[in-house]
This record gives structure tokens, sequence and C-alpha cells, in this order.
């Protein structure tokens, strides 16, 4: 291993812990979110559904880092409150990545076909009974890959909030490297690792597809 | 409510948009009575039993469902549906449950019965349509014909009053055919209650009280089987039995 990386070992693996911390804390937050949003566009609640849907717009149109300069600076001076720079890129990244995993969600629900839904419902099924045990879990089985997909991009989104000052894997690697300079091996390292925790991840969605697909 | 007619349709007219699909429909199913509902596609036949349990909603007229008004609303149509079976062309069997699951879940969330009551009941009942063997396969493992015989057992766990069939054999193989009618001939010599929109007419002769004629959205003939099959009293009636007797 190049002696730069040595060196720095436990302050770039602190890094990359920080990276894995915040990737697992925003899936989590951005699932909650996503299935929420595509739920309530699901059912067409009534003004909730439109605002779920101006939001997830606004999110797609706008650009990580400006979500996360929003989270940073301006919702904390909106609201009259503290932040710190990883609690900000949390909320950043757990909105971001909601409102895209809502579109995907809401496309998993809608994929299951409506002569279903009337099977369900002819035997007596409320209409949330039917969406909690015959739609959603088709929904859930057949988005896992788009799902993974936003999980291993999200990954990778992290190193943005290196911008606003969290010290992730990259916030790290830039530190070190602004000390001791060694570009070419510092990125190198850094790209590695990033390509094998998304390489693992994407493992997993795929052996989860595997066992979990609905066979139609 | 041993006078009430287990199904009362009166004047019933239906529309998609602008294109009329029901015509002014008037029919009454007596309890235990076996009803064939059948005529040419677009008739408006499979609309018509969709509209009994409220899957279909209409504009005007009336059904009854054990006196109970289907469009009314404050009519409590879960609770009405789980008193009418269904069984639909593509099975539509749950995908991601096991077939003992299928028949156990409407057992247990519409009429609260304990897991081991509805587990038992469904596997008796898969018994009955000779699948008891099949409990823990899953519904794509199965043939079409044994996938519409989970589907008959999952509309018998609910203790119906009745229960419709929107042509359940027009989706399988010849050979499948027989397996699903051969249940559906036992239910009705049990004494259920069935309407069956369907172009089998061997069952509509061996079983069937009645057959109800459709075209173009209104019930063109309502009959004795026997009158009907002998000496139809409509020409477009004679004509659609001659085709599909011929065929």
């Amino acid at each position: 291993m190049p002696e730069v990386i040595v060196q720095n070992l436990p302050f770039l693996l602190q890094g990359l812990w920080t990276t894995i911390d915040l990737s697992l804390w925003s899936t989590l937050g951005g699932t909650a979110l996503g299935i929420l949003l595509a739920t309530i566009r699901f059912v067409r609640v009534p003004v909730l559904g439109t605002l779920c849907m101006l939001f997830i717009e606004f999110i797609r149109g706008t650009p990580l880092l400006v979500v996360l300069l929003i989270t940073y600076f301006a919702l904390p001076a909106l609201f009259g409150y503290k932040t710190t720079a990883y609690s900000a890129a949390l909320l950043g990244f757990v909105l971001f990545i909601g409102a895209y995993l809502a579109e995907d969600f809401r496309a998993g629900l809608r994929s299951v076909r409506p002569s279903l839904i009337q099977a369900g419902l002819a035997t007596g099924l409320n209409r949330w009974q039917v969406l909690r045990f015959i739609i959603a879990p088709q929904a859930v089985r057949s988005v896992i890959p788009p799902v993974f997909n936003q999980y291993i991009r999200l990954i990778k989104f992290t190193s943005v909030a290196s911008i606003i000052g969290v010290t992730d894997l990259t916030g790290a690697a830039l530190l070190v490297n602004a000390r001791q300079f060694y570009p070419i091996t510092i990125l190198t390292t850094i790209a590695l690792t990033y390509f094998v925790l998304c390489y693992v991840l994407s493992l997993i969605g795929r052996a989860l597809y595997a066992h979990y697909a609905v066979k139609m | 409510m041993s006078d009430v007619p287990t199904i009362e349709i009166h004047d019933l007219h239906k529309s998609y948009g602008k294109t009329p699909v029901l015509r002014g429909c008037s029919m009454t199913v007596q309890r235990g009575e076996v009803v064939v509902v059948c005529g040419p596609s677009g008739s408006g036949k499979s609309t018509l039993i969709k509209c009994i349990n409220g899957l279909e909603p209409y504009q005007s007229g009336s059904i009854q469902v054990e006196g109970i008004e289907v469009g009314a609303k404050a009519t409590d149509l879960p609770r009405l549906r789980s008193r009418i079976g269904m069984v639909f062309q593509h099975f539509e069997l749950y995908p991601h449950m096991s077939v003992l699951d299928n028949v156990a879940l409407a057992q247990i969330y519409v009429l609260r019965r304990s897991r081991t009551e509805a587990y038992e009941r469904a596997q008796q009942l898969l018994a009955r349509v000779g699948l008891e063997d099949k409990s823990d396969s899953m519904p794509v493992d199965l043939s079409g014909g044994q996938q519409q015989r989970v589907a008959i057992a999952r509309a018998l766990a609910l203790d119906p009053q009745a229960i419709l069939f929107d042509e359940p054999t027009s989706a399988l193989d010849p050979e499948m055919i027989h397996e699903v009618l051969q249940v559906m001939d036992q239910l009705a010599s049990d004494g259920m209650t069935m309407v069956v929109v369907s172009h089998e007419m061997g069952f509509a002769r061996r079983v069937a009280d009645r057959v109800i004629f459709m075209d173009a959205g209104k019930i063109v003939e309502d009959a004795a089987s026997e009158d009907f099959f002998s000496t139809p009293r409509t020409p477009r009636a004679a004509e659609f039995l001659s085709k599909i007797l011929t065929h």
C-alpha cells in the first residue's frame, strides 16, 4: 500500500466510516420518505398528493449541491435553528434520494395489474388492506433493481457532502491531499473504495431480486 | 330473509363515458339458483356481473343483494362483497403468496377468523377442489385449471351466499376446462347460488336453472334452461346458439 495511505489510514478510515454511516441513514430515511410520498400520490390524497408531486419535481430539477446548500444555509436561517454539516447533509440526502425513490416506488405500485386489485376487493378486503397485502408486497419486489440503483447513486452522492465541510471519505482525502499532495494515489484509492462499496451493494440487490422477484 | 331474492337487478344502466354498456337490464336470482349469462362479446355480460358486487359503478337503476342496494352511499361494500364470491377469467391469484395463503387471506382480515381456523378451512377447501397436495405451491407453478380451482376455493372460503363467475373457463386449454367444470357442477348440486358468465353450453344445459342471453347491453332472453335450448324465443338468440353449438 502506498505510504501516504498507510500514514493517514486511521484518518481515511474515519472518513470511510462517515461515508458509510451517512449513506446508511440517508438510505433508511430516504426509503421511508419515498414510501410515504409514493403512497400519498398513489392513493391520490387530494391537495397533499399535489404537494408531494411539486416537491418531487422541485428536487428533480435542483442540483444536489444546491439542495445541500439549502439544508446547510437556507433552512437554518429561515427557521432559526442550528445545524451541523453532517446533519444538513443527512437531511439533504434524505430529501434528495427520497424524491427519486418515491417515483420508483410509485411505478412499482402502478405495475400491479388492476384485475388483481379487483380480485382483492371482491373478497371484501378494503382499499388499505388491498394496498398492504396485495399491491405493496408485489411492488416492493418489482422495484428492487431501480431502488438499489438509487442506493448506489446515493453512496456516490455522499461525496458532495465534503463541499459543505463533512469529513467523509472524499473530505478526508481532500484534506490529506492538501497537506501532502499525492493526487493520483489518493484519488485512485478513494475511487476504488467507492467502487467496492457500490459493487457490494449491487451484488446484494441482485441477490435479493433473484430471491424475491415474483414469478408471473 | 328467505323471501328476499339473493340478487335483484332493476333497469340497470351503465356507460363508459358516452358509450352505453348496459341499457336497462333487469333480472332476479333466487337463493340456490344457477343462472348462466351468455351472449356475444361486448354485450355487457362481464360488466353486468361486476356491477353486482360493486366492482363497476352504475349510473342508474338498482341492484340489491339480499335486499341491500349496492350503489347506495351508505352501503358497506367490503362487507357486501364478502358475502358474494367472485371467480375471474384469468384466475387472479395473488402471485406472491402460496396457494394456502391465497385462500386464507380474506378469512383472516375480512371475516376475522383466527389463523389456525383460516388455514384449516383453507386446507379443507383445497381438498374439496382436489388440490390438497398443492397448498404450499406458488400460483405460477400450477396449471391454469389448478389455478382456477384455487380461485374457486378462495371464493368459497368466505362462505358466500352466491358466487359470480366471469368466464371461468375461457382462458383454459380444453382438457383443463373439464376439471374446472366438474368443481362447478359439484357446487351447483350442493345448492350454491351461482351466476356464471360462460359460453359453456354443455354446463348451462346440465346445471343451469335459467339462461340469460344478452346482446348490445340488453337482456334479450331470460328463460328456463331447457326452454332456451329447445325453443329460443328471439331470432338473435337462435342465431347465437346455432353458431356456438355447431362450432
